[in-house]
């Protein structure tokens, strides 16, 4: 095959095969809102993504908080602008950091998950049997988990927000000696609530994208114990760079919205 | 052509290159119990499968009461779902449940039960298959066997009007093989208008429970005719499979 059409043939199939993810996403979302509500599937579910994920995500947002402070006064402390360490790096958690870090830690954990334990069932005839019995698989399986990631997400994002700031002002006052008032004064002049808002929505767009990514992913997965595997790895790195790419646009339509109340 | 029955008109399915089901014409008479024999890998699973709308045929029709469910939309493919109870060949329970759970879930899905109706009617299943006392157990815990019984339960105990069964005493000792066999021959007799449809390597508990016997062979069925017929024809693939020589039709 020439390389253009071998390029035709990959792009056609990358089509495909997120047309293939769209419809299933959207069969998923649609399984949330209709009936019937399996509230118990979406209260473990919630359980799952959220209670047990929070002491990672409460360790990563302490020890990121922690070392943006080092290294912000790395680079500020050379032009006297230490003060402003606690607001930049603020800023950088509840805009960027926590979302980013938060949706990446419980990618690893939730999204490989998902697709490892749902793929297991497509490859045991589980999923068939839920078919057999007159049931939605997709609304059964991916919609608790696409919907509990949603809610749960912003949550965590909130949580590593909140241990980060703790982090930087810990830091900064602690052991850098930065002095306390206009740290704190710095600090509530350039943090908008908007920040934290923009951040947690971000985050409900990632949990989105890893539970729903996850999920196809085991729906789709083949073949025994090994299919299983490749399937759990595909869904973390789809989800892993789907977040850094969809990140980046959400930021650039964000943008504009905070830069008009300066 | 007859209306008490599900019939299967010039089914086909192929996988790639491979032709599995290459027109497959078969009567499975309401009531009765059909077993379809054939070597593995002709392509009995995938006949169940396709039956349950598990998986799309390529042609044919499968008519039930005058309807062709290949051509049903998903709505109404779910209500003819709810008329029909499957064990599946490795019986598929639901590994994040107990047997208990696995039994009870068809009921929670689409019965309103009290929980003591509802205990009431999951342990009368399990009673069924020899398993009550396994009722908390995880389904890892359970032999091959066991699974294979706590499948049975599960499909029968929303009492359907068509039973699949994929293999279901593959894999048991002859002991638990009889009393499965029994199983399927009672809860027939016990459910009037039953119609089950049982997928077999075992000939001597096919020509035991059959009432109809169809033979499977390279995607089409050679074969139809009692029990009793089986035992008594000459054709030659058929003769070759039951008495299980290794000589004759079939090559491997
Ligand atoms: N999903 C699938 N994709 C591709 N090929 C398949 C699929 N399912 C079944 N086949 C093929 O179809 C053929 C029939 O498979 P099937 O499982 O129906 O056999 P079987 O008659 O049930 O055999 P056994 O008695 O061993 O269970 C096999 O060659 C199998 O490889
Ligand atoms: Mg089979």
């Amino acid at each position: 095959m020439n390389p253009i059409s071998a390029l035709g043939a990959w792009m056609l199939a990358a089509v495909e095969e997120f047309g293939q993810y769209a419809v299933f996403t959207a069969r998923a979302l649609w399984g949330i809102v209709r009936p019937p509500y399996r509230l118990r599937n979406l209260f473990r579910q919630m359980e799952f993504v959220g209670n047990q994920s929070l002491s990672i995500v409460l360790i990563t947002g302490a020890f990121t908080g922690m070392v943006f402070a080092v290294q912000t006064d790395f680079a500020f402390g050379r032009f006297g602008a230490r003060g402003l360490i606690g607001s930049t790096v603020v800023l950088a958690l509840t805009r960027e950091l926590g979302p980013v870090l938060t949706s990446l830690m419980v990618n690893g954990r939730v999204g490989s998950a998902m697709a490892a334990e749902i793929g297991t069932m497509r490859v045991t005839e589980q999923i068939d049997a839920l078919e057999s019995m007159a049931i939605d698989p997709v609304q059964y399986l991916a919609s608790p988990r696409i919907g509990a990631s949603i809610l749960m997400l912003p949550i965590l994002c909130a949580a590593f927000d909140l241990v980060g700031a703790m982090g930087v002002s810990y830091v900064a006052t602690q052991v850098l000696g930065v002095n306390p008032g206009p740290y704190y004064a710095r600090m509530e002049w350039f943090v908008d609530p908007d920040d934290i808002w923009g951040g947690m929505l971000k985050s409900a767009v990632f949990g989105f994208i890893i539970a729903s990514v996850g999920c196809y992913r085991g729906f789709t997965a083949r073949g025994g114990a090994e299919g299983v595997g490749r399937a759990t790895t595909r869904a973390v790195v789809a989800s892993g760079v789907a977040i850094l790419v969809v990140d980046y646009f959400i930021t650039v339509i964000l943008a504009p919205m905070s830069v008009n109340r300066a | 052509m007859s209306d008490d029955c599900i019939r299967l008109e010039n089914l086909q399915k192929r996988f790639g290159a491979q032709e599995v089901l290459r027109g497959v014409d078969l009567e499975i008479p309401f009531g009765k119990i059909t077993v379809v024999i054939g070597r593995s890998g002709t392509g009995k699973s995938v006949l169940l499968k396709i039956l349950m709308g598990l998986m799309r045929a390529d042609g044919g029709r499968i008519v039930i009461g005058g309807t062709d469910i290949t051509r049903l939309g998903d709505r109404e493919l779910l209500k003819v779902r709810n008329r029909f109870g499957m064990v599946f060949q490795h019986a598929a329970l639901f590994d994040s449940m107990t047997v208990f759970e696995n039994v009870a879930f068809p009921l929670r899905e689409h019965e309103r039960l009290r929980e003591p109706a509802l205990k009431e009617r999951v342990n009368a299943a399990l009673a069924s298959v020899g398993l009550v006392e396994h009722g908390h157990k995880d389904v890892h815990q359970l032999s091959g066997g066991m699974r294979k019984r706590a499948a049975v339960a599960r499909a029968l105990v929303r009492k359907p009007e068509f039973l699949l069964y994929d293999e279901p005493t593959t894999g048991l000792d002859p002991i638990m093989t009889a009393h499965v066999d029994d199983l399927i021959r009672n809860t027939q007799n016990a459910t009037p208008g039953l119609t089950s449809l049982v997928i077999s390597h075992d000939m001597e508990a096919t020509l035991r429970i059959a009432d109809k016997v169809a033979m499977l062979h390279e995607g089409r069925v050679i074969f139809e005719g009692t029990a009793a017929d089986v035992r008594s024809t000459d054709h030659p693939v058929v003769r070759q499979f039951v008495e299980g020589r290794l000589e004759g039709p079939i090559q491997i």
